[in-house]
């Protein structure tokens, strides 16, 4: 698969917190289940704006999936690794969309061991 | 951690979405495309005014299967985003199909499915 992008991420205790409220999630030191969009949001602004260059007001989300092997607890620090699954003209409604289809694993930087496969599908819907 | 069960959860009501509520997620997750806090920005692109970021409502919904099944109890969780949710929605995430570890869970905004979700717990098969 096609590497996008790899960096680590620090898992302050703070922050760890601060999504928890966000969500509705009780406050503990493990990471609530979608705590990875923090880890990711600044790669995600990079793929659609920069490596994708996706048109924003026609971006949607479409679906996420996780696939959960180890808790994310605050202290860890994350090696992620954004890989491109598939980048495809689908026809919609309105026109041809397109689909771009990422995987980004989460492995603890200490251990090597994969912590949550995250997969997340994006739509560009058809120009006007 | 609560075992999985067949016992099917009673539907919980979330919200109202706030503006506060958006902001919020916004700093805690790092989402700042405009198109989740500014008004204006999201008009141009041909909203009614800004939409919840889906991820915070995904959120919502993994937080409340934490809170019926426990925390950790989830192996897999998939959501598919079917339509937008505003400022003021008052949502219901309900538990259409249990069966051993599989779930089917649905928010909706009064009959319209916002987002649909497949659950996957811990300690029953593969």
């Amino acid at each position: 698969m096609n590497v996008l992008a790899e960096w680590t991420f620090d898992v302050e205790a703070g922050k760890v917190a601060e999504f928890a409220r966000a969500v509705g999630a009780p406050v503990s030191d493990a990471a609530a289940p979608t705590f990875t969009m923090v880890a990711g949001a600044d790669m995600v602004e990079r793929l659609v704006s920069e490596t994708l260059k996706l048109d924003r007001a026609r971006t949607v989300h479409g679906e996420q999936g996780y696939e959960y092997l180890s808790p994310i607890r605050a202290g860890m620090t994350l090696r992620c690794r954004a890989m491109l699954v598939s980048d495809v003209m689908k026809p919609g409604k309105a026109g041809p969309m397109r689909v771009v289809t990422v995987v980004v694993v989460y492995a603890d930087a200490t251990t090597g061991a994969d912590l949550v496969r995250e997969t997340m599908t994006t739509i560009e819907k058809a120009a006007p | 951690m609560t075992p999985p069960s067949s016992v099917t959860p009673a539907p919980v009501t979330l919200g109202p979405v706030t503006r506060t509520d958006l902001v919020r997620y916004a700093g805690a997750s790092g989402d700042f495309n405009p198109l989740h806090h500014d008004p204006d920005f999201a008009r141009a692109a041909g909203l009614p005014d800004v939409m919840a970021h889906g991820m915070y409502s995904a959120g919502l919904v993994a937080s409340q299967v934490e809170r019926w099944f426990g925390a950790g109890a989830m192996v897999r969780f998939a959501v598919r985003f079917r339509a937008p949710v505003w400022v003021g929605d008052r949502l219901v995430l309900s538990c259409d199909r249990i069966d051993g570890a599989d779930l089917d869970l649905s928010l909706r905004r009064g009959d319209d499915i916002v987002l649909s979700a497949t659950v996957h717990l811990a300690g029953k098969g593969p």
